[in-house]
């Protein structure tokens, strides 16, 4: 993972700004949300790619862009999650203010 | 943290291009990444024994292929390509290199090239067997068609290394290595080299044996060459030793008694047996020749040229048969030299006193026995002779003082037959010869001295008209 991290550092940043943007833009988008139920079969099968990468069962190069894949995943989401946290924290704190 | 699920259901927009930049990761990465740990995978190998390693990534996955010399080298191999950092799986396609049994190594030689083929046990004796192989030969291509395996004998490179030495002193041949056993075949390229080489075979390793030594002497070549335009005899090749070559000079010199004997004889051990007893009568029979060359080849004699008269080439292969010790053979290419224009009497007796002033028609001492030596200068006189058909010449025997004035009376008379004899069996009619002696009454020179002597003791050629 180490070595993922630092030959495609470019490409994770990426990833992390992008989900940061999507974050900042998510806590005031009206937009509809996807529905609870879409929501647990996505992380079904967010999981079940995750225990097929854990379990190293794809070879060769589908397997390594399973692996880059995720990974990418993983630093969007964490992305959005700070993202989505800064802008409510910064709006929240613009509330009281207001 | 309800907010945050609130807003999670809103993150997927950013699926979109995020699928997009990882269709590009993947679409830019892939074949540097993997040439990168390809290259990292080698590195780690650097220093391990192995040969015919093929290390290929797809993904991150290495296929690593390779042969090694032992279970543990290879166990060790695998796992440092597996901490190579990146390295998701190994597909391991190593193996043990294959063992040879029995454990054949050999050495070719031929013209041009060394060929160095069959099991090597590790690279680096392979290398060093090679280097040995160009170092020792100079000039001579060497190629390796060696390959590696496991199973060599212990000691087996300081064995191969002796034995490429050998492989130099080989003009041709094979030296075969199987398990402990050696095998040589082949010829020596000098002579002397046969005897080299199994001298140097008592220096193979500890439990090294010879199964089958068959290299093959050169043959062993004695050349004469009897030029009538030059008057020489130039000899060459080689002879056992100094004695056997004093031997062969001297007897030259006696049996060649107008020539001059051109000596380039060179010592050198392995001649056949009986050298000396069949070289000096073949000497002796090219003496008889008026042009001719001798080769002697091992035990094989050649003789071919040009005889002064036609019954002398059946007397020369005659006397050489008999002569010659057991185990030798003759092959004799013998003709006849066209006659030579006739003379009169006054040329004829001038060609014979000039012949005779050359040589002297030797006897054994004491006795009428013609010397063998003397056989050349009689063939010549036998030539001059068929050169004046007409004339009556008269064969006197002289002798010295010593001894009573009868018996050397008697023998010059018995000499001077002899010699007639002799004339008459080359095919000259007897009619045309008297033998006269005149034992010790016409001396030529002092029978003071021991060379006085030897001039008085001579057979003289008179023309008579």
């Amino acid at each position: 993972m180490a070595y993922l991290a630092t030959f495609h550092w470019g490409w994770l940043l990426g990833s992390l700004l992008l989900g940061f943007a999507m974050g900042w833009i998510a806590v005031v988008h009206r937009a509809r949300g996807v529905s609870k139920v879409t929501s647990r079969w996505l992380a079904v099968l967010v999981a079940a790619l995750v225990a097929l990468a854990l379990a190293r069962v794809i070879p060769g190069r589908p397997g390594y862009w399973l692996d880059l894949g995720l990974v990418m995943f993983a630093l969007y989401l964490a992305g959005c999650t700070v993202g989505s946290w800064l802008r409510d924290w910064v709006l929240s704190g613009h509330a009281p203010a207001a | 943290m309800h907010g945050l699920f609130r807003w999670s259901s809103k993150w997927w927009p950013g699926v979109i291009p995020l699928f997009v930049l990882w269709v590009l990761a993947a679409w830019t990465s892939t074949a540097p990444l993997e040439s990168d740990l390809a290259t990292r995978s080698s590195a780690v190998l650097k220093d391990t024994l192995l040969d015919k390693t093929r290390i290929t990534a797809a993904g991150r996955d290495v296929t690593f292929a390779a042969d090694a010399f032992s279970e543990e080298g290879r166990r060790s191999a695998v796992a440092s390509v597996e901490a190579v950092p990146g390295v998701r799986l190994v597909n391991d396609d190593t193996r043990l290199v294959p063992e040879a049994k029995p454990f054949v190594w050999s050495a070719e030689r031929d013209v041009v090239r060394v060929t160095l083929s069959g099991s090597s046990p590790l690279p680096a004796s392979k290398a060093k067997l090679l280097d040995a192989a160009r170092a020792d030969l100079g000039g001579v291509e060497v190629v390796d068609q060696m390959n590696l395996s496991r199973g060599a004998p212990a000691r087996f490179d300081n064995a191969a290394l002796l034995l490429i030495d050998q492989v130099n002193k080989l003009k041709d041949g094979k030296i075969t290595i199987s398990d402990t056993e050696v095998s040589l075949s082949g010829m020596a390229r000098e002579l002397g080299g046969r005897e080299a080489i199994t001298a140097a075979l008592k220096n193979l390793p500890d439990g090294f044996s010879v199964a089958a030594n068959e290299i093959k002497a050169p043959p062993y070549i004695f050349q004469a060459y009897k030029d009538p335009v030059a008057v020489t005899l130039t000899l060459t090749g080689y002879v056992p030793d100094n004695n056997v070559h004093a031997t062969i000079v001297a007897a030259a010199g006696r049996k060649f008694f107008s020539e001059k004997v051109v000596d380039n004889l060179k010592a050198s051990v392995g001649a056949p047996s009986g050298f000396a007893n069949a070289v000096v009568p073949a000497l002796g029979a090219l003496s008889r020749l008026s042009t001719g060359t001798l080769v002697v080849s091992d035990r094989e004699v050649k003789l071919s040229g040009d005889a002064f008269y036609d019954a002398a080439p059946a007397q020369i292969r005659a006397g050489l048969i008999k002569d010659f010790p057991q185990g030798w053979q003759l092959k004799a290419d013998l003709s006849v030299k066209p006659a030579a224009a006739p003379v009169d009497a006054t040329v004829c007796q001038q060609l014979l006193s000039e012949l005779l002033a050359k040589g002297t028609i030797r006897f054994v001492s004491g006795l009428s026995t013609l010397d063998p030596d003397s056989a050349g200068l009689l063939d010549h006189l036998i030539e001059i002779a068929l050169r004046c058909p007409t004339v009556n010449i008269e064969v006197a025997g002289h002798t010295d003082a010593d001894g009573p004035e009868g018996f050397n009376q008697a023998l010059s008379e018995k000499r001077a037959e002899v010699v007639t004899d002799y004339l008459v069996k080359a095919g000259l009619p007897a009619s045309r010869f008297t033998a006269v002696g005149y034992g010790s009454t016409q001396p030529i020179a002092s029978n003071e001295t021991d060379e006085g002597k030897a001039h008085n003791r001579r057979i003289e050629f008179v023309v008579k008209e």
